[in-house]
């Protein structure tokens, strides 16, 4: 039985590795946990899962990265996959982004790096609560 | 010439009476103000006193003569520039040379002709308020080229922190992601010494002697792996590694392979030493335990990793920021000074700009370095526009003779043809209002000057180099 996913996107791998490493603190074995270092990355490993019928949960993407930024990203998955908790992550985001992303993507929430564990996993909880 | 009468104010200096009534009559005819004295040593004070216009100096005198109280007049401060005129009779021997020697702008020989005396009168009044406004205009040209210069300085100054200010949303970016790391490693070192310390001391007796050897096995894989794999790359193994699991019917294949390629057990040969282990009931949990104490490593490489990103962020920004007024050339490295830029322009760059470096060795040049790093960032920011953050720079850096050149080319939509004797004017910009001074490129110029170096530009639709040439030394006048 296929365990439903919470996806990370990031250019850095610094950000991917530790991400990951919390994610598995906090959640253990509920969920499985996939990485893409960029947004291309990310659509496809999401129609991929999507074709295997594994669902996806939760995205937490940064925003600031090469070609499509996070909230474009963001706004293409929202069109396909409405029902994922979608999460923000950035160093440095513009406000016409984090809006646009609100009001297209369904923006959950957009956390600033340095992120807070307790807040980033309250939140991950909470959209899980509220959406799933 | 009337207005000039009112306000010529001349001394008369004479020890004949008769003539000293003559000259003071006619004079103040013309409506000069005149003041006659019949001795030098009276015309010295009167003329320290109240500094006259114009002078009429009689030269053969008693006591100081003409020639003596001219020179104290010219060695005085305060009376240096007051013409004076010479006046001597006919039957005296007057040494013209001397006179104009020792300082008198003109003589007179008596008896005189009253017309002659008023027109070399006006004549030299009139020479002297002409140098006088040239002198005041003089120094007031001066006092404006001082305030230009020093405009200028402020101006390259003010565009320098102009581009800084554009870049901070970047460089917050660029120093915060490092913070990220950082904070949230911090946090899993945190969580495992919160949870899992206790446990350590009874580790050993959890774990049976084979099963450390395994153990022992995956920390020592973790440690050489020196290949970092991509997501993409890992996922096709955790597939590959799944496929073996399941086909060995080992539970919860999906976690062990996870953990196994976060682990850096990438091949199916590595992974066939571990399957004793993992059939066995307790295997996962021992890959699980090994993994926390990885992640521990995991942590601390990314901190050091990440502490290393940030500091040459700010190092960069020191560099950038670092404004010398007490210009002095110094020997240094322009590639140096170009990867700083390159530094802080790294998450603009990144979102879709391919960098190309073509560096050769090069020798230290002498320059201003800290102006230099200004012409990398108007040409790289410039390059960044024009491409619309998409396409590619390329940077060249080479030798060719006594002198170092800098190439940066885009690829972006090219500057035209009749824009291009432009661009280096002051004002200019092709940007839209607010996104650009117009000074960028009038200060590239002058900085390039200022280094006796030359720039060139070459744009075609889709290929726009700018070539710097500087020379690798520069003269000590400098």
């Amino acid at each position: 039985m296929d365990k439903p996913i919470i996806l990370c996107v990031d250019d850095e791998k610094v950000i991917l590795d530790s991400l990951k490493i919390q994610l598995k603190n906090a959640f253990q074995n509920s969920y499985s946990y996939e990485t893409a270092e960029s947004a291309e990355e990310a659509i496809e490993i999401i129609d991929d899962l999507q074709s295997d019928e594994i669902p996806i949960l939760v995205i937490v993407s940064d925003w600031l990265m090469p070609r499509t930024k996070g909230d474009e990203f963001l706004i293409k998955v929202h069109e396909k996959y409405p029902r994922i908790v979608k999460i923000m992550l950035t160093g440095q985001a513009d406000d016409q982004a984090i809006k646009r992303a609100k009001a297209e993507a369904n923006l959950y929430e957009c956390l600033p790096k340095p992120w807070n564990f307790e807040q980033l996993i309250t939140i991950i909880k909470s959209g899980l609560t509220n959406h799933g | 010439m009337n207005q000039l009468n009112a306000q010529g104010n001349i001394l008369v200096v004479d020890d004949t009476p008769a003539n000293l009534r003559l000259l003071v009559e006619i004079l103040q005819q013309q409506g000069y103000l005149v003041r006659p004295v019949n001795n030098g040593k009276l015309a010295l004070s009167a003329a320290q006193g109240l500094p006259p216009d114009l002078i009429l100096l009689d030269i053969f005198m008693p006591e100081l003569d003409g020639y003596q109280v001219c020179q104290q007049l010219k060695s005085q401060e305060k009376t240096k520039d007051i013409p004076i005129i010479f006046i001597s009779a006919a039957n005296e021997v007057i040494d013209k040379v001397k006179a104009f020697q020792v300082g008198g702008v003109d003589y007179i020989t008596k008896p005189f002709q009253v017309e002659e005396v008023l027109v070399r009168v006006a004549t030299h009044l009139n020479l002297c308020l002409l140098q006088k406004k040239l002198t005041q205009k003089n120094e007031d040209l001066t006092e404006i080229i001082e305030q230009l210069t020093r405009t200028q300085e402020q101006l390259i100054q003010t565009e320098k922190m102009a581009a800084l200010g554009n870049l901070i949303a970047g460089i917050a970016h660029e120093i915060n992601t490092p913070m990220g790391a950082i904070r949230s490693s911090i946090e899993n070192i945190a969580n495992f010494f919160e949870l899992q310390l206790i446990n350590l001391p009874k580790i050993h007796d959890e774990i049976s002697l084979e099963f450390q050897e395994d153990m022992m096995q995956l920390i020592q894989i973790f440690q050489q792996q020196t290949e970092h794999l991509s997501s993409r790359e890992k996922r096709q193994i955790r597939k590959q590694l799944v496929n073996i699991l399941e086909t060995h019917q080992i539970n919860q294949a999906d976690e062990i392979a996870d953990t196994l390629v976060d682990l850096g057990v990438y091949q199916s040969k590595a992974l066939e030493n571990f399957l004793p282990l993992l059939k066995q009931p307790e295997g996962y949990s021992v890959l699980e335990k090994t993994y926390k104490l990885t992640t521990l490593e995991t942590s601390t490489k990314t901190i050091h990793t990440a502490t290393e990103r940030a500091s040459k962020i700010v190092y960069a920004l020191k560099s950038y920021a670092y404004f010398e007024s007490k210009e002095t050339v110094i020997k240094a490295n322009v590639i140096e000074g170009i990867e700083t830029i390159l530094t802080l322009y790294h998450n603009q760059l990144k979102r879709g700009v391919e960098v190309i470096k073509n560096y050769k060795n090069i020798p230290l040049i002498a320059c201003y370095p800290d102006q230099l790093n200004q012409v990398w960032t108007n040409l790289i920011n410039n390059a960044i526009h024009a491409m619309n953050n998409q396409g590619i720079l390329i940077i060249n850096v080479w030798q060719e003779e006594q002198r170092l050149k800098v190439s940066i080319t885009d690829n972006g939509h090219g500057i035209p043809l009749e824009m291009q004797n432009k661009i280096f004017e002051p004002f200019f910009t092709t940007k839209s209002q607010g996104e650009g001074s117009g000074l960028g490129l009038d200060i590239v110029k002058k900085i390039i000057n200022k280094h006796h170096g030359t720039i060139e530009l070459n744009s075609t639709f889709g290929k726009t180099t700018f070539t710097i040439s500087l020379p690798i030394e520069q003269n000590q006048d400098n």
